[in-house]
């Protein structure tokens, strides 16, 4: 790639990931100048553009705001005994959990062990055979799959969940797009969420969840098609909706992240009876 | 929240071209296929209109099934997510019944022209609650299709005279249709516009209940404070 080409790519990856326009240009053009102080191709100085990308954008990203002191609140989320059963199959057994508002939850468990199925039931999609329920009322949901309409821009997205929440559709939009830049993604006006790739499909999906400032987030193993600086932030986001005081409950099964986290709940699944 | 809807309904629909092109072709395919009979072109070209919005509605309603659950749960009234859907189908039918009186007016000298276009706007009316109906009911695509295919084409062949074809929803097409062409009296129109209204209301109660049954979330209480 020319050096040219290497710093036009450089500067439309960091407005993808996140980065004002004319800050992007900036950072491109001391690239360029660095580069040619140094006298040799910008791809041998600094690598790949996309890899150098993902690495300027992260450090050019502002700082969260300085961690709040942590304090819990009240409970948002308090299940009792909750059983989930289809037909004989018995999918959740005795399930409790009480999630503080300033808390976050982690649910692990093996692949069919009814985490979707018990994340359902907290946002009231499904119904538990029995036990007890308690919820607050402000809630973000994020399913793991068909969170989006595929032939929607993120902005319509955002002015339909916005419209929900009885929120106007110029702070609907302001809103999801400063969310988004939290993510590290910039959406790019016009392109419909069938054309994004998987892991900005989710990363709207996880901005349409707090769209609202909710008491309680509920996330659906939310990371998936994620790069690594995506997953980072994503964790950074939690942490942060944690700290301004919702309670965050996160279906996972990853485990390598859960030494920050409240509460881990998990699920071993059951037998068929 | 309900203009919201159906905007953003209106703009996942016009973005399927193909599926659009589709929707305005079959009651033309219809028309065409009995342009030789003036009262049978009429009648063939409204089901098309029919058959094509209900299957537009049908595919509406599956393909934001998630969505609207998820809507749902955070907030959304079923009953305003189904009616702002309905309002974008409904509005999508009247322009293609629109845009086909004009190829009728054009070509046709029919008896009573207006009749045309009341049996176009009644057909699309009772068609869009009627697909969203088969969706609530067959929340699969394949399934619903079908269903659709079953109840047009029966329609299509069943005996005007018969029981059966006045159990289906669009015997008032055909009514209306009788009226429009043939020198006949107004009992035609009175019993086409009183079978209209029975279905159009059964269909959309139908829909508003299958809508609120599917997509009202549980009611949780707020937690008791420890």
């Amino acid at each position: 790639m020319s050096g040219a080409r290497w710093h036009e790519s450089l500067a439309r990856l960091l407005v993808e990931r996140g980065v004002a326009p004319g800050e992007a240009r900036r950072l491109a053009e001391d690239s360029r100048d660095e580069a040619r102080a140094a006298g040799v191709d910008p791809a041998e100085l600094f690598g790949p553009a996309a890899a150098y990308a993902a690495g300027m954008a992260r450090a050019a990203r502002p700082a969260p705001l300085a961690a709040l002191t942590r304090t819990r609140g009240p409970v948002v989320l308090r299940l009792t005994k909750v059983v989930k059963r289809y037909r004989r199959r018995e999918v959740l057994r005795g399930v409790d959990l009480t999630l503080r508002a300033g808390e976050v939850a982690a649910v692990v468990g093996a692949n069919g062990s009814g985490k979707s199925t018990l994340l359902d039931i907290c946002a009231g999609a499904a119904k538990a055979t029995s036990g007890l329920v308690e919820r607050a009322a402000s809630i973000g949901y994020a399913p793991q799959q068909h969170g989006v309409a595929p032939y929607l821009t993120p902005e319509e997205h955002f002015r339909l969940f916005g419209a929900v929440h009885g929120m106007g559709s110029r702070r609907a939009v302001a809103t999801g797009t400063h969310l988004a830049a939290g993510l590290g993604w910039r959406p790019r006006a016009g392109a419909v969420a069938a054309r994004l790739s998987g892991g900005t499909q989710q990363k709207l999906n996880v901005v349409l969840g707090e769209l609202n400032r909710p008491e309680l987030i509920l996330l659906d193993e939310p990371y998936q098609g994620f790069d690594q600086d995506s997953y980072l932030d994503l964790w950074t986001q939690v942490y942060a909706w944690r700290d301004a005081g919702a309670g965050v409950l996160v279906v996972t099964h990853l485990l390598h992240d859960l030494d920050r986290v409240d509460h881990v709940l998990e699920l071993k699944g059951t037998e068929d009876r | 929240m309900l203009w919201t809807i159906a905007g953003t309904s209106l703009r996942e629909t016009g973005r399927r071209r193909a599926a659009l092109i589709l929707v305005i072709v079959l009651p033309l395919a219809f028309y065409a296929a009995r342009s030789d009979m003036q009262g049978q072109a009429i009648r063939f070209l409204a089901l098309g209109v029919g058959w094509a919005v209900a299957t537009l509605a049908l595919f509406s309603h599956v393909g934001a099934r998630h969505l609207d659950r998820r809507l749902a749960v955070v907030g959304a009234s079923p009953t305003a997510l189904l009616l702002g859907r309905q309002l974008a189908l409904v509005g999508m039918g009247l322009a293609l019944a629109a845009g086909y009186f004009g190829l009728v007016a054009a070509t046709q000298d029919v008896n009573r022209l207006w009749a045309v276009g009341l049996l176009l706007g009644t057909t699309v009316l009772i068609a869009a609650p009627l697909g969203a109906v088969v969706s609530l009911v067959l929340p699969r695509e394949l399934e619903g299709a079908l269903a659709l295919l079953a109840v047009m084409a029966t329609q299509m062949i069943a005996d005007p005279e018969g029981a059966l074809a006045k159990a289906l929803p669009l015997w008032s097409t055909r009514e209306l249709t009788g009226y429009a062409v043939d020198p006949v009296g107004s009992d035609h129109l009175r019993d086409g516009l009183a079978h209209f209204a029975v279905v159009a209301l059964l269909c959309a109660c139908a829909a508003w209940i299958a809508a609120v049954v599917r997509l009202q979330p549980q009611k949780l209480p707020e937690p008791r404070s420890a």
